[in-house]
């Protein structure tokens, strides 16, 4: 259930980023890469700066220092869905491509076919899993080439998350967008995503490979509850 | 780092001011001329309303439009009580009852209408209010007023004369004002500023939102209607006029002035702006200048001080103050460390944290930002 | 009868009146949060403006329609003071609060004291079952109907409209799909400006309004607008006409002097029972 990079110039770089607020500092000297066609999680606890990082990344916060280099687009899914409860399904899909050519959601109809009944729905009235759909169907219709999703599985049963997991992996693989998995839930993010990087109190603890970060021991005390699962 | 305890405790800039300005309230009532004793007894009515308003807008977080209103109740309450035959004093402390209890049945419902929608609610209380007055002449002598209202008497003691009232009401501001410190510093008034920012977070802690509010909202008026009683005893003489719309917004903006929150504030910003609206109206007053100018000028300069008042210096003269104070405090210490170069300089834009709590002015203030805190607060401020 | 037909046109005017106002408020709220204060100062400082052009020759018509942009220029001006830079609610409140006293201090200056007017559509009063009506209330009616009808049309039928809404639902969210929310803000304020504007223009000829009517026509505006919770322009539609007719026949049957106090106690009993739907919904979900 993982797909591997491309060997070309990553869609997302970042380089000693440091992010303040006030005088506290929330992220120091974090450094990270998306390859083209990539699956990459970013694991971390409630705190880490994990939001932090990923609202510099879309540009709500400006950083102190670093630099980000994304060769394309970069949609946020934010934690918590985030949609506008106000306006129906449609209307959100609709919105997500503000700044996008195409404003028609025939597309994310077809990746997510449950949202075709509900579209005339206010955002308020959908199930958690609903809404996730909606959020990730709102970022897609802006045309990314990197998704940012921000606790996918936060406040959705398990089910409900290995299919919406699932969906994203037919879509990395069937269009190669870029993903970058912000996670608490470490066994998901490990299991969708190739490769991760391990984000602790503001900074980068570790990297790599998902198959060997699995195992390690610092990694599965922290994250994975202790025991080793496959 | 162990600071040697000084003699003036623990905020010396502040305990100075104070043992200044009492020693001003002795001695200013034997000085000053006349016409500068009404100004100084307008100013000490005025800190009593304030400090009131000031605890509702800066830990209730709530503005209310309507303190002339309560001020005016006060005001009426103790003159129809007195020229019923009530003893004066009776009359003073039947009024502040009063207007209090008015304020908590009317609260009690207004209360649990969100921010801008108190506002308005009061600016219709005090609409209202005006309204009752000149529809009930024979009560309240409708626009003509109320004249020869007896005067003040605590016993065989008659306060006349306005060096009396110079000392009486700033006794009673000062008692006003360490009744408010109390509130502020105790549980109850951390529980106000926590709820400022966060009705959730407030209830989730086991503060009692409604039941602050209401208890700050029935205080505030209270001190209205005290000052609004004295008011009436002082002049012997009240009418409609004196209780309008621009009366009530003349005492936001001193608590805008002194800073929400702040109680040293409170005698500041009614100081500032009773000075300020003198000096304009005699600046407007000529024989060659239009009538409506004294009026255009206290209102343009009323409207530039809460316009720009609130982004330059949103805790207030006090906040103010105390800021500058702890700056130079702290340049003081750091010539006296050895002199590190800085982790990193912020550079970009950074946005601040949700509240700001400044030490000496106590005052919170939710930032208004887009940065997602659960329960979105004022929108709009990118 | 006929007294009573009289006081209802007049009642829908006013009512007419305080929609516009209404909306002017409901669209700021929806995009920005913030409420407004000063949106009875855009009444009176578009119809003083619209007079001064008629008095200096600028033919009708023109002279109202200018007076409007001005109104939408100087809504476009407060919305960059009050939204602009971070402010909490209580401060956006209190600044909209200055710019109304802003507002009387200019229109007392420029324009004195005494009520001002000018004469309106001309032609003869029409004939409405019994009573004559003056043509420039039909021309409020109509002009009212037209700009209202587009103002809906476009908050709850349009892209734009719904990305406005989006903005106070969620401005977080908003920002990130990239919707410029400050302009959107600003848009929000231009057209409470011309909405305040229109109206002003449009009143002026019937009722003589003086540099300090705004704090009344606020206060009935925002009871208009609270009937459709600040959000809805069709139900402040008919808050406005609410207030507007029932103003009318307190003024009428009761007493001038107590129209203003029972719209005001009808504003708080409506506050009250909305709170009390919304505590009641909170508990459901």
């Amino acid at each position: 259930m993982t797909s591997t990079g491309a060997a070309t110039a990553p869609i997302l770089s970042v380089d000693g980023l440091l992010v303040r607020y006030g005088a506290a500092i929330a992220l120091e000297d974090v450094s990270l890469e998306v390859g083209r066609g990539e699956m990459v999680a970013l694991i971390g606890a409630n705190g880490a700066g994990k939001t932090t990082l990923l609202n510099t990344l879309s540009g709500i916060l400006a950083p102190s220092a670093g630099t980000i280099r994304c060769a394309g687009r970069l949609a946020h899914v934010p934690e918590g869905r985030e949609l506008f409860f106000d306006l129906c399904v449609d209307d959100n899909l609709r919105l997500g491509a503000w700044k996008a050519p195409s404003r028609d959601p025939a597309r994310i109809y077809e990746l997510f076919p449950k949202l075709r009944d509900l579209s005339r729905r206010k955002a308020g009235f959908l199930s958690g899993g609903e809404q996730q759909m909606v959020a990730i169907g709102r970022a897609l219709m802006a045309g990314p080439d990197v998704l940012a999703i921000d606790e996918l599985s936060q406040g959705l049963a398990p089910i409900v998350v290995q299919e919406i997991g699932r969906y994203l992996v037919r879509l990395n693989a069937e269009t190669g967008l870029s993903v970058l998995l912000v996670e608490q839930n470490a066994r998901l993010a490990l299991e969708l995503c190739a490769r991760a990087y391990v984000l602790e109190t503001g900074r980068i603890a570790t990297h790599g490979p998902s198959a060997l970060l699995r195992n390690e021991p610092a990694v599965r005390s922290a994250y994975l509850g202790g025991h080793v699962t496959t | 780092m162990r600071r040697p305890r000084s003699l003036l405790g623990a905020n010396p800039p502040a305990t100075v001011g104070v043992l200044v300005i009492a020693a001003a309230t002795l001695v200013l009532p034997q000085v000053l001329s006349a016409p500068n004793l009404i100004t100084y007894v307008t100013i000490g009515l005025a800190t009593i309303v304030v400090a009131g308003l000031s605890l509702l807008m800066g830990f209730a977080g709530q503005v209310s439009l309507g303190q002339g209103a309560f001020y005016g109740f006060g005001a009426y309450s103790a003159a129809i009580l007195a020229i019923h035959g009530w003893p004066p004093i009776i009359a003073l402390v039947a009024a502040v009852v009063m207007t209090a209890a008015v304020a908590a049945a009317v609260g009690a419902l207004l209360l649990r209408l969100e921010g801008h929608a108190l506002a308005f609610g009061t600016l219709a209380l005090q609409l209202i209010f005006l309204s009752v007055l000149s529809q009930t002449p024979s009560f309240s002598g409708g626009a003509i007023g109320l004249t020869n209202i007896p005067a003040l008497t605590l016993g065989p003691i008659a306060i006349s004369g306005y060096r009396s009232y110079a000392y009486f009401v700033w006794i009673v501001a000062a008692a006003v004002l360490l009744v408010s410190r109390n509130i502020t510093r105790s549980r109850p008034g951390r529980g106000l500023r926590a709820m400022a920012t966060s009705p959730s977070a407030a209830s989730a802690a086991g503060v009692g939102v409604v039941s602050y509010k209401l208890r700050d909202f029935a205080l505030s008026a209270a001190y209205a209607g005290l000052a609004g009683a004295i008011y009436a005893f002082f002049l012997a003489y009240i009418s409609p006029d004196a209780f309008s719309v621009m009366l009530s917004i003349e005492f936001v903006i001193m608590v805008v002035v002194g800073g929400l929150g702040t109680v040293s504030g409170a005698f500041v910003g009614a100081a500032v702006v009773t000075i300020v609206a003198q000096v304009l109206t005699s600046l407007g007053t000529g024989p060659s200048l239009p009538a409506q100018l004294p009026n255009v000028l206290s209102e343009g300069v009323y409207a530039l001080i809460l316009i720009t008042l609130l982004r330059l210096m949103p805790d207030g003269v006090v906040g103010l103050a105390s800021r500058l104070t702890k700056r130079l405090v702290r340049a003081k210490l750091e010539r006296r460390a050895t002199l590190r170069p800085a982790a990193g300089t912020v550079t970009g834009p950074v946005l601040a944290p949700a509240t700001v709590e400044t030490d000496g002015a106590h005052a919170a203030r939710a930032d208004g930002d887009t940065v997602p805190s659960r329960g979105g607060r004022a929108g709009g401020a990118t | 009868m006929s007294v009573l037909l009289q006081y209802l046109v007049t009642g829908v005017s006013r009512g007419f009146l305080f929609a516009l106002l209404a909306t002017g408020f409901v669209i700021i709220y929806r995009v920005t949060k913030v409420v407004n204060f000063a949106q009875g100062a855009f009444v009176v400082l578009g119809g003083f403006i619209a007079y001064s052009l008629l008095g200096a020759g600028v033919p009708q018509g023109l002279s109202e329609v200018l007076a409007v942009l001005a109104s939408a220029a100087i809504g476009l001006l407060f919305g960059a003071v009050t939204i602009l830079g971070k402010m909490s609610t209580i401060a956006s409140l209190i600044t909209t609060i200055g710019l109304a006293l802003l507002c009387e201090a200019v229109a007392m200056l420029v324009w004195g004291t005494t009520p001002l007017t000018y004469s309106g559509l001309s032609g003869h009063d029409l004939r409405f079952g019994g009573i004559f009506v003056q043509p420039q209330y039909l021309l409020l009616i109509g002009v009212s109907l037209v700009v209202l009808a587009a103002l809906w049309l476009l908050l709850d039928h349009t892209y734009v409209g719904k990305a406005m809404t989006a903005c106070a639902s969620n401005p977080y969210a908003a920002r990130l799909t990239g919707i410029n929310v400050k302009a959107m803000g600003l848009l929000s304020f231009a057209i409470g400006g011309a909405l305040g504007g229109v109206g002003g223009v449009l009143i002026m000829p019937l009722f003589p309004i003086t540099y300090d009517s705004d704090v009344n026509l606020a206060i009935l505006g925002f009871a208009a607008a609270i009937v459709g919770s600040l959000t809805s322009p069709t139900l402040a539609l008919a808050g406005g006409l609410i207030f507007g007719i029932a103003e009318e026949l307190v003024a009428g049957y009761w007493s001038q002097a107590n129209e203003t106090a029972v719209a005001l106690a009808l504003m708080i009993l409506l506050l009250l029972w909305q709170s009390h739907r919304r505590q009641q919904v909170a508990k459901l979900v």
